[in-house]
C-alpha cells in the first residue's frame, strides 16, 4: 500500500502551535508512506495541484489530509483525488487545525498530538474500501423559514425557477422589520411598499404557499426529503421539503439591559426605531436640542455584544437628518466611537449630514439623566480626554441588532449551530457564507449577523439560488456509509433487525440470515455495535477501523 | 514516555457522534478554547456506533480514561440511537464496577452548539482522573 499524507499549515493556523517540520520528519519514515509533505495553504490552487499530481505521479492508494475539520472543502479534496485516479472514499481527512493546534498552545505537545492523530488517520483508512457515492431522488420543493426581507427574497427566486415553496412565518403578517420602516436609506420610501411588492407577486404565485402565524414544531429527516410539522393557526400540517432556508431576522437591541442610559424612564430617551414615526408625537420645543448616541448595543464587551451591527451608523445619521430637515435652527450632536457608514453612498451620506450642521463629538456616553428641564447626558469625550455633561431635549438611542429570539429553539429543531454570538454559523465565513453545516439547510439575512437591507435580499437570493442548484436535478448523490453484512459470520440471531431504527435490515427466511435495504439505511451504525459475531459492518467505519485508531492514539510514538 | 511522567498527563480517547459532539469539538477549535492536548477524538457517525469493545480496548491498551459523546436524548439524528448508547454503556460501567474501573468511563451529550459545555465536560473529566492518578501514586 502506498499512502500519502500531506500536511496543511493553514497559514500560522497549524504551524504556529504545531512543529510540522517534525511531523514531516516522523511520517517520512513510515511504513508504506510514499508520500509526506507539508504545504502552507492546501485549499490553495498550487496547494491543491500538489494534491492532485503527486496522488497520479506516485499512484497512492490512500491520502490522509492532515489540515482542517473534515467538513471544511470536503467536495474539493475529493474531486482532487478523483482526478489523480483513486476513489474518493480512500481519503481520510485529520482535523489537525480544529482539534490539536487551536486548542492547545504548547509546540512540543501540540505535535505530538498531531501526530498521534495522522497516525489514527493512516491506520484507520488501512481498512477503507472504494465506494460509490449513492443516488437518491430530491424532493424539489424548499421550505423558508421566516418571511422577512430576506426570506421574502429567497421564496420570490425559487418560485421564478418553479420551485414549490414553503414560507412558514411566526407573526400574522409577512414582511419583519423592514415593514415598520417608513423612510428607508437612501430612496426614502416605504418599508412597507417594497414588502407589499414582493408579497403580492407570491400571494399570486401557485407553487407558493405561505404559512403566517405559524411555528415549526417538528423537524426531521434527511437532505432531499426534509420533514416538517407545523401548527399553522388551521391545525397541524405537515410539509416536504428538499431544502430549508432559515431566515428569521433579528430582535432589535432592548436598550432596557443598558439601565444607565435611562431608557424606558422617560418618554425623551427614544431609539431609533421609535423616530421612525416622525418627530410630531414627541413635542419638541421649537429649537430643540438633540443628543444621538451610535453603537447602543454594539460593540460593547460588557453586555457580550463585542460585534459591529453594520446598519446603526446609516441610521444614527437619519435621524440627524430627519431632526435637520424639520427644525433647521437645532442642535443635533451625535456621540460615536468610528462611523462605519458602510454601504455604497454611505460615506457621501456622513458627509451630507455634517454640512446639514449634525455635530459629531468622539465620545463614549456613560449616563442619561433625565432632568426637569430635558435630559442630561454624561460621558467621556475620548478625544480631548475630557468628561462631557450636556442637557438635550431628546437622546436617540441608535440601537443594534441582537440574535433573533427563536435562535435556540431553530437551531436545536434542525440540528444547526450557533456562533458565540448566538447568530446562526455559517460552513466557512468567507468560502460558504450561506451554507450551514448540513446539506441542503441555508441561512440567509440577519440571522447569521448583523446585516443591512441589500446585504439581507443579497443573502436570501444567494441562498435561494445554492438550494436549487442542489435540487434542480430531482436527484442527488449522498454518501455511500451504509451497513453491509458478511453472510458466513452472521448467525441469524436477527438482534439487530430489532435494533435498526431505519427498519433498513430484513431477514432472509431462506439463507437464515438479514439482508440490509441500503436505500433505507441512514448509516448509523447502532447494527454493527449491535451484533455479537462482527457480521454486520458499516461502510466506512469498519470496526477494524476504529479499533485501530483507537490503538494508533495510544501507541508510543 | 517514563511511566512516572506519563501519570501526570492523562490520556483520554473520546468517541464523537458527526452530528453533535464532533460538531460541538469542532466549534471549540474555532472558537480558540482550550483544552489539554491528553483528550484525542475519535469521530464515529452517530454514539450507537460505539461497540462497548471500543471503550475496553482503548482502556486495555493504556488510555485512563475513555468517553462516549452523544447528542441530547430526544435530538439524535438517526432518532434514537443515543438510547441504545444510553443502556450500552450503563451496562458497560457496571461490569467495570467489579475493577473499580467505572469512573473511567464517562457518557455525556452534547449538542452541536455546545462547544462550551464540550470543553467544560472534558476538562472536568481529565481533573477528575488527574487528581485520582495522583492519588493512586500516594496510596
Amino acid at each position: 500500500m502506498k499512502i500519502g499524507i500531506f500536511l496543511c499549515h493553514c497559514g500560522h493556523n497549524i504551524k504556529h502551535t504545531v512543529d510540522v517540520a517534525r511531523v514531516k520528519e516522523y511520517f517520512q519514515k513510515f511504513l508504506n508512506v510514499a508520500v509526506a509533505e507539508d504545504y502552507p495553504f492546501l485549499c490553495s490552487e498550487p496547494g491543491q495541484e500538489l494534491i492532485r499530481s503527486r496522488t497520479e505521479a506516485e499512484g497512492l492508494d490512500r491520502v490522509i489530509i492532515a489540515a482542517c475539520a473534515p467538513t471544511l472543502h470536503q467536495d474539493m479534496f475529493k474531486d482532487l483525488v478523483k482526478k489523480g485516479g483513486l476513489n474518493p472514499f480512500l481519503l481520510r481527512r485529520v482535523s489537525v487545525r480544529e482539534h490539536c493546534s487551536w486548542v492547545g498552545d504548547d509546540i512540543g505537545k501540540n505535535t505530538d498530538k498531531a501526530i498521534r492523530l495522522i497516525k489514527a488517520g493512516v491506520y484507520g483508512s488501512s481498512h477503507y474500501i472504494p465506494l460509490e457515492e449513492k443516488q437518491v431522488d430530491v424532493t424539489q420543493s424548499a421550505m423558508v423559514i421566516g418571511g422577512g426581507v430576506s426570506g421574502l427574497s429567497a421564496a420570490l427566486f425559487l418560485s421564478n425557477q418553479g420551485m414549490h415553496v414553503y414560507l412558514v412565518e411566526k407573526e400574522a403578517e409577512l414582511g419583519g422589520h423592514v415593514r415598520k420602516l417608513r423612510n428607508v436609506w437612501p430612496s426614502g420610501k416605504d418599508g412597507s411598499e417594497l414588502i407589499d411588492e414582493m408579497v403580492e407577486t407570491l400571494r399570486d404565485r401557485e407553487n407558493v404557499e405561505i404559512f403566517t402565524s405559524t411555528r415549526m414544531v417538528s423537524f426531521g429527516g434527511s437532505f432531499g426529503n426534509y420533514e416538517a410539522t407545523l401548527e399553522t393557526p388551521a391545525g397541524e400540517s405537515t410539509v416536504k421539503a428538499g431544502g430549508v432556508i432559515v431566515a428569521i431576522g433579528f430582535a432589535p437591541f432592548d436598550p432596557i439591559s443598558k439601565p444607565e442610559l435611562g431608557y424606558g424612564k422617560d418618554k425623551r430617551i427614544v431609539t431609533t426605531l421609535e423616530l421612525e414615526n416622525g418627530l410630531d408625537e414627541l413635542g419638541l420645543p421649537a429649537n430643540p436640542r438633540v443628543a444621538v448616541l451610535h453603537c447602543v448595543g454594539s460593540r460593547d464587551e460588557q453586555i457580550g455584544k463585542p460585534y459591529c451591527s453594520r446598519v446603526c451608523c446609516i441610521n444614527a445619521l437619519r435621524a440627524g437628518q430627519t431632526v435637520k430637515e424639520k427644525f433647521e435652527h437645532s442642535y443635533v450632536e451625535s456621540f460615536y466611537m468610528d462611523v462605519r457608514a458602510h454601504p455604497k453612498g454611505g460615506e457621501e451620506f456622513y458627509e451630507d449630514t455634517q454640512e446639514k450642521g449634525v455635530l459629531f463629538t468622539r465620545g463614549n456616553v456613560g449616563e442619561i439623566i433625565p432632568t426637569p428641564a430635558g435630559v442630561l447626558v454624561r460621558g467621556e469625550d475620548t478625544l480631548f480626554g475630557e468628561l462631557l455633561e450636556r442637557e438635550f431635549d431628546l437622546a436617540v438611542l441608535s440601537i443594534g441588532m441582537s440574535p433573533p429570539k427563536d435562535n435556540q429553539y431553530i437551531a436545536s429543531l434542525l440540528k444547526i449551530t450557533l456562533d458565540k454570538d448566538k447568530f446562526f454559523l455559517e460552513a466557512h465565513p468567507k468560502l460558504r457564507p450561506y451554507d450551514t453545516a448540513l446539506k441542503g439547510i441555508f441561512i440567509a439575512g440577519t440571522c447569521s449577523g448583523p446585516k443591512d437591507m441589500e446585504e439581507s435580499i443579497n443573502h436570501g437570493r444567494a441562498s435561494a439560488v445554492k438550494l436549487f442548484g442542489l435540487l434542480n436535478l430531482g436527484y442527488a448523490f449522498v454518501e455511500p456509509f451504509v451497513a453491509m453484512v458478511d453472510p458466513k459470520r452472521c448467525s441469524g440471531c436477527r438482534a439487530c433487525e430489532q435494533a435498526c431504527v431505519a427498519k433498513a435490515i430484513k431477514f432472509d427466511d431462506g439463507e437464515r440470515i438479514v439482508r440490509v435495504e441500503e436505500a433505507a439505511c441512514m448509516g448509523c451504525g447502532l447494527c454493527n455495535s449491535t451484533c455479537p459475531s462482527s457480521a454486520i459492518g458499516l461502510k466506512g467505519h469498519a470496526d477494524s477501523s476504529i479499533n485501530d485508531e483507537v490503538g494508533a492514539i495510544l501507541e508510543a510514538i | 514516555m517514563a511511566e512516572e511522567a506519563k501519570k501526570d498527563i492523562p490520556e483520554i480517547v473520546g468517541f464523537a457522534c458527526s452530528f453533535c459532539s464532533f460538531k460541538a469539538s469542532e466549534m471549540a477549535g474555532s472558537l480558540r478554547m482550550k483544552y489539554p492536548e491528553g483528550i484525542k477524538i475519535v469521530q464515529v457517525p452517530c454514539s450507537s456506533r460505539v461497540d462497548p469493545a471500543f471503550v475496553i480496548k482503548a482502556l486495555f491498551e493504556g488510555a485512563d480514561g475513555a468517553f462516549v459523546a452523544g447528542c441530547h436524548p430526544g435530538d439524535c439524528h438517526f432518532i434514537k440511537g443515543n438510547y441504545y448508547t444510553r443502556r450500552k454503556i450503563a451496562a458497560l460501567k457496571e461490569m467495570f464496577k467489579a475493577f473499580s474501573m467505572d469512573k473511567k468511563i464517562k457518557l455525556f451529550w452534547v449538542s452541536a452548539s455546545e462547544a462550551r459545555r464540550f470543553v467544560e465536560k472534558v476538562e472536568h473529566m481529565y481533573k477528575e482522573i488527574k487528581e485520582g492518578n495522583n492519588e493512586g501514586k500516594k496510596g
